[in-house]
């Protein structure tokens, strides 16, 4: 917030109020409101249990290829799933299924304490939201399989 | 499946990834530096020993990808017999390759290590993996300036 402007200077409020923005955020708070509309119009527990089948597909799937190792297993986790793989680096593995057309995140996740007690330096990770589907989750499984036929 | 992925996974990358030579810690080296990766998480150290300025033995340990730990191996094998001098010349060439392609980056080398930095020339066209090829060379060029420590971290701070 401003005290005076003039073509020549500008003097701002005292402090907090020269960090508050005039405009309030109006599109945004729209857009927050149409987003709400949304989820609720789905409805949670719809979501939650699209989110929760396709973590169990997941799970079954992935654990299906050798040499892929799941990490967390915890019952009632969010719809992530975290894995390694003997045969190549969790950058390998990214760099192959981008090309795939997927997505995934790789690395220590901002979470290096956890990869120390875990003992690894890097996992892959895919997740999995309303949007996604069943069959994206078999697109994955055969880019991994074609991971492991790569680098195999 | 990714048949267009054997121009960045050559087989001579994917052979030094799996087995790479001079993966061991060189007690006492004339030179010696840690490089981290901190987007990646990839780690390594590298050593080089030297006689009257020519390297006589170069080697790395640590972790990391196939594209990091090939580059790491591949460039062990290369230094023996270069002097600091050409090293670094030699790095600078590699990065120019790897970056921004350069006007013939590798002119002035040896047929034969031009023909063995080329093997990576292919990361230039993901740019994501261009720090894996080049960390090994960025440690030891560090190292021989006597910097212990290394990171490829351009300050955008992702984890």
């Amino acid at each position: 917030m401003i005290r005076t402007v003039t073509f020549e200077k500008a003097v701002w409020a005292d402090l907090p109020y020269k960090f508050e923005a005039g405009t309030p955020a109006i599109a945004q708070s729209v857009g927050l409101g149409a987003a709400i509309d949304y989820v609720t119009g789905l409805g949670l527990d719809a979501i939650g249990a699209h989110e929760a089948d396709l973590l169990t597909y997941a799970n079954q799937r992935l654990s299906s290829i050798d040499g892929l190792n799941l990490i967390g297993t915890a019952p009632g986790k969010a719809s992530v799933v975290s894995f390694t793989m003997d045969c190549a680096h969790p950058h390998d593995i990214g760099t192959l299924v981008d090309r795939a057309g997927i997505a995934i995140r790789v690395g220590h996740h901002c979470a290096q304490p956890l990869m120390d007690r875990i003992g690894i330096a890097a996992a892959a990770r895919a997740s999995f939201g309303l949007y996604n589907t069943r069959a994206e989750v078999d697109r994955l499984t055969e880019a991994l399989e074609g991971v492991r036929e790569f680098f195999g | 499946m990714f048949d267009e992925l054997r121009e960045l996974y050559q087989e001579v990358i994917l052979d030094h990834g799996k087995s790479p030579r001079n993966f061991r810690s060189i007690e006492g080296a004339r030179y010696h530096a840690h490089g981290y990766n901190p987007m990646c998480g990839d780690q390594l150290e590298v050593f080089v020993e030297t006689d009257d300025g020519r390297i006589t033995d170069a080697s790395f340990v640590g972790k990391g990808c196939a594209i990091s730990v090939a580059s790491a191996s591949l460039m062990t094998e290369m230094l023996r017999g270069k002097t600091v001098e050409e090293a670094r010349r030699m790095f600078d060439g590699f990065h120019e390759m790897c970056t921004t392609g350069g006007d013939d980056p590798l002119a002035g080398f040896a047929e034969e290590d031009a023909d063995r930095l080329q093997v990576l020339s292919g990361v230039r066209e993901f740019p994501m993996r261009v720090k894996c090829a080049t960390l090994a060379w960025h440690t030891m060029n560090a190292a021989t300036k006597g910097i212990d420590e290394v990171s490829t971290d351009d300050g955008l701070g992702a984890g």
